[in-house]
């Protein structure tokens, strides 16, 4: 990998991140004022601020890393506790609150107000499941955030907190039992709620503005052609194929293929859930019909199987048709950003199947999340947040001047990813139900299988066709990551069965 | 620490007239002059890059940083002075190949991708000539790896782009059934393409095609050269990438509301749509439904095919080249009006993923590093 040895000397990537930073803000200055030099320590009595108040930093990702560093350091609960040594009750500290909040006012510069929104929303949090378990105090404090964001308004960090809101608001309310609005806020992920043309403008515009989509659609791809080179017949088992936009371009590739015999025949077999979710059967069915009008339009023979999933959405290996002499793949893309939500069962049980189909290969795209640290609420509520605020950080890098078309995103595709991922921990709080798929495989037995240099240069070369801030690290040898700065986002891996030992 | 470099290793690089010797204790080779040439062997060269990697750069490093970095004995400001510019004059286009120079377009050019394998550890040790090959190899499969990846990008584009199409139709036919359609070119039912037709069309135009495609751009989209004055400090590299989105079928009515937005006219739509979000009080909300009433209307070309439901056309129509916008006049004044009003902030360079979407025109990229070319 010689051309890539760069990647692994850290000053390279500071030097850039840094360069950028400056450029940002002195292009950005118009609509966005930073005054630099404020002084954290002024206000806060709980936090260390000194670990903000050095060098520039105008991503929140930035500052909720460096928070995350503290969440270990300082007691959480000491941010809580801080409002109660100030009032006994729960109205007095709201009163502290409010005058924190108005204080801040004053002063416009976006970090300082993202810190503070950071903070309100740990510290509701903390007030929703902490030791010191005390509702009326996060219902205070998410009244009071409510107050001071809107989805659709503000700085990055502002949008974001919104939804925080409004998740925690949810638990809050749900957990209480008063109304359960399972249908609206524990949605899981799903975006059904928007205008179809909303979902496909909101798609395009997250493939136009990150590669988030592309990096993992075009790893797997190009895992998919070199480990079936010389086959005549592959058939790729789809865990959930969507729109099945990433198959185009893998038909492209195999009639693009220049040398050896004339391109294999394609199978594809998309996963159906059963039931009337959003990928219902007619939108898997029409998803195959473009597939085929596609493939005929580029002359690669190809057909198109759907194999439905149990009820409880688990894969039975024995419902699907194999062929004998095809190769088999397994595909299984999860978390893109506009993925909705798949349960664990599910997913172990289609990688389960992997085991006894022995498949050439397993493509498997992943959320990456944060060093496992605190497994409890808060951290990983954290985490998340962390998560998001990358994500938006990196949307707006990318497409700085469009703010309502990163609204729409955000509405149509974070928004509920956001409060369903709440939902989630919040409900698994006691357990350890921290899924990496790909530490998952890989106890189960499964075999690394290599990136190749030409894949590992297609990331890195499509990452260039957008903003800076994203890298692409080889953090394993069948492991691609994609970070956005310091973040690490999302992962694709290959993996093969052991059982396969001849390949 | 001190390396040694055994003269033989020397003696296989390029010939010099002047009399060599070998500095024994480091292993340098001067020249015999009165102020002596240094030999910059591979080894020493392979050093020197890693010193100056460390210190952040060509740019970064100093001399005097270098020098200590390196650590071999013998080895002056001088003749560290010389060669830093000499290394900083060859990286001059791409400072290094890392993501930056790849973000300079797809076209890392042979000349960095060599020095940066030369550089590379792995290499070290091997004489001039399998470097050579193996440079010539990476070089080549990075090349192809950029053609192909173009290629997929497209293909993905072309995809998308039937699903929007498809989505427009049906929403089309829902607004044909209501009778809020008025005043729009008459939609030619006759249309269809037959299978066959499609194939030659697609064939004709489309995939095999794209195997022509000049990577470096050219006139992929004529529309494009409008956006060279905002690119003008960067190669057209991307141009391939561009999905043809111009013949995505919504569109507002009057040609007025195209200003300000980019050129796809769904983006158009999606973007006044956003503004309306954030003006208009009566867009609000889901009831804003923008594809209702007699508020939208389905340009022409899209229209001749809304009837057709059947994915037969739906393809035909995503593989229609873009002349068809040009010779809807109403399409060249919005273009127009939007590139006045999308002109970005001067300060920032837009960067090549611009192209990759006429959409993305509308913003600015925040460019991070100056131009190389600036």
């Amino acid at each position: 990998m010689a051309t890539l040895a760069m990647d692994d000397i850290p000053q390279f990537g500071f030097s850039s991140y840094t360069t950028t930073t400056t450029t940002t803000n002195s292009t950005t200055t118009s609509d966005d004022d930073h005054s630099g030099g404020c002084n954290f320590n002024a206000w806060s009595p709980v936090v260390n601020w000194d670990a903000f108040s050095t060098g520039s930093q105008d991503d929140f990702h930035d500052l909720i890393e460096s928070m995350m560093d503290d969440v270990a350091v300082l007691n959480p609960d000491r941010v809580v506790v801080g409002h109660e040594d100030e009032g006994s009750n729960s109205a007095a500290s709201d009163s502290t609150d409010v005058m924190m909040v108005d204080e801040l006012n004053n002063g416009d510069d976006d970090d300082f107000k993202g810190l503070r929104l950071v903070h309100l929303l740990m510290a509701a949090a903390e007030a929703l499941t902490g030791v010191n378990k005390n509702r009326d105090l996060a219902r205070v404090i998410l009244v009071r955030l409510k107050e001071l964001v809107s989805p659709t308004d503000g700085s990055n960090m502002e949008r974001l907190a919104a939804y925080y809101t409004e998740g925690l608001h949810g638990l809050l309310e749900g957990a209480g039992g008063v109304h359960h609005k399972s249908g609206h806020l524990f949605s899981n992920g799903s975006h059904s709620d928007n205008h179809p043309m909303d979902v496909l403008a909101a798609f395009q515009l997250l493939q136009d503005m990150s590669p988030y989509v592309k990096f993992g659609h075009f790893t797997a791809n190009q895992a998919i052609l070199e480990a079936v080179a010389h086959e005549k017949r592959v058939h790729i088992v789809d865990y959930d194929i969507m729109e099945g936009i990433q198959w185009a371009s893998l038909m492209q590739a195999l009639v693009a293929r220049k040398d050896g015999p004339p391109g294999p025949h394609l199978r594809i077999t998309a996963l159906s859930r059963g039931g009337s979710g959003r990928r219902s059967i007619g939108t898997i069915q029409e998803t195959g019909r473009r597939l085929t009008a596609f493939s005929t339009s580029i002359g690669q023979p190809f057909s198109f199987h759907q194999c439905r999933l149990d009820s409880d959405e688990t894969f039975r290996p024995s419902a699907l048709k194999l062929v004998r002499g095809e190769a088999l793949v397994f595909n299984c893309m999860l978390h893109l950003p506009h993925f909705s939500y798949r349960s664990p069962n599910s997913v172990a049980s289609f990688l389960d199947g992997a085991k006894t189909l022995s498949p050439r290969l397993i493509t498997l795209v992943e959320e990456e999340m944060g060093p496992i640290g605190d497994t409890g609420f808060v951290g990983r509520f954290m985490d998340s947040l962390h998560h998001y605020s990358a994500v938006y950080d990196s949307l707006e890098a990318g497409f700085p001047n469009q703010s309502r078309a990163r609204a729409l995103v955000e509405r149509v595709f974070l928004g509920p990813r956001i409060a369903g991922t709440l939902a989630r921990i919040y409900r698994s709080r006691e357990e350890e139900e921290r899924d990496c798929w790909g530490e998952w495989l890989g106890g189960a037995g499964f075999k690394p299988m290599s990136i190749s240099f030409a894949n590992h240069c297609q990331a890195k070369l499509l990452l260039g066709l957008f903003n800076d801030g994203y890298r692409v690290e080889e953090l394993a040898s069948n492991k691609l990551v994609l970070g956005w700065k310091s973040r690490r986002m999302l992962s694709a891996s290959l993996w093969s069965s052991s059982s396969d030992s001849d390949f | 620490m001190e390396r040694m470099f055994p003269p033989k290793k020397a003696s296989t690089m390029n010939s010099h007239d002047r009399p060599m010797c070998v500095q024994g204790d480091s292993g340098l080779v001067l020249t015999t002059d009165p102020k002596p040439r240094l030999r910059w062997t591979v080894e020493l060269h392979e050093r020197f890059v890693d010193a100056v990697t460390q210190l952040g750069g060509p740019d970064k490093a100093t001399p005097k940083t270098i020098m200590r970095v390196m650590g071999v004995k013998g080895l002056t400001l001088y003749h560290l002075k010389s060669h830093l510019q000499k290394f900083r004059l060859g990286k001059q286009p791409h400072k290094e190949f890392n993501d930056h120079s790849i973000k300079d377009g797809m076209r890392a050019s042979g000349l960095e991708l060599q020095r940066n394998t030369a550089s590379s550890s792995a290499i070290i040790g091997r004489n001039m000539n399998e470097m050579q090959m193996e440079v010539q190899r990476r070089l080549h499969e990075q090349l192809e790896v950029q053609k192909h990846l173009q290629l997929r990008i497209e293909a993905q584009g072309k995809y998308m782009q039937s699903i929007l199409e498809k989505a427009c139709q049906t929403l089309t036919g829902e607004n044909m059934a209501t009778g809020n359609f008025k005043g729009i070119g008459g939609a030619t039912q006759g249309n269809t393409l037959d299978m066959g037709v499609m194939k030659d069309f697609g064939s004709l135009l489309n995939f095999p095609s794209f195997q022509d495609l000049n990577i470096y751009g050219g006139d992929h989209d004529d529309h494009h050269q409008l956006d060279l004055q905002h690119n003008m400090d960067r190669p057209p590299l991307v141009e391939g990438f561009m999905p043809n989105n111009e013949n995505i079928c919504l569109g507002k009515k009057k040609p007025s509301s195209y200003s300000g937005s980019g050129k796809s006219p769904l983006m158009w739509n999606d973007d006044l749509r956003l503004q309306d979000l954030g003006t208009t009080p009566s867009c609000l909300g889901p009831q804003d439904d923008p594809f209702k009433g007699d508020q939208i209307q389905i340009a022409p070309l899209s229209m001749d095919r809304s009837c057709n439901d059947n994915i037969d056309s739906s393809i035909s129509d995503i593989y229609e080249s873009k002349p068809l916008l040009q010779g809807d006049p109403m399409g060249e004044k919005k273009f127009d009006a939007s590139l006045k009003l999308e002109r970005p902030s001067p300060l920032r360079a837009p960067l090549q993923a611009e192209r990759m979407n006429p959409m993305i025109k509308t913003g600015t990229m925040v460019q991070g590093r100056s131009s190389p070319f600036g």
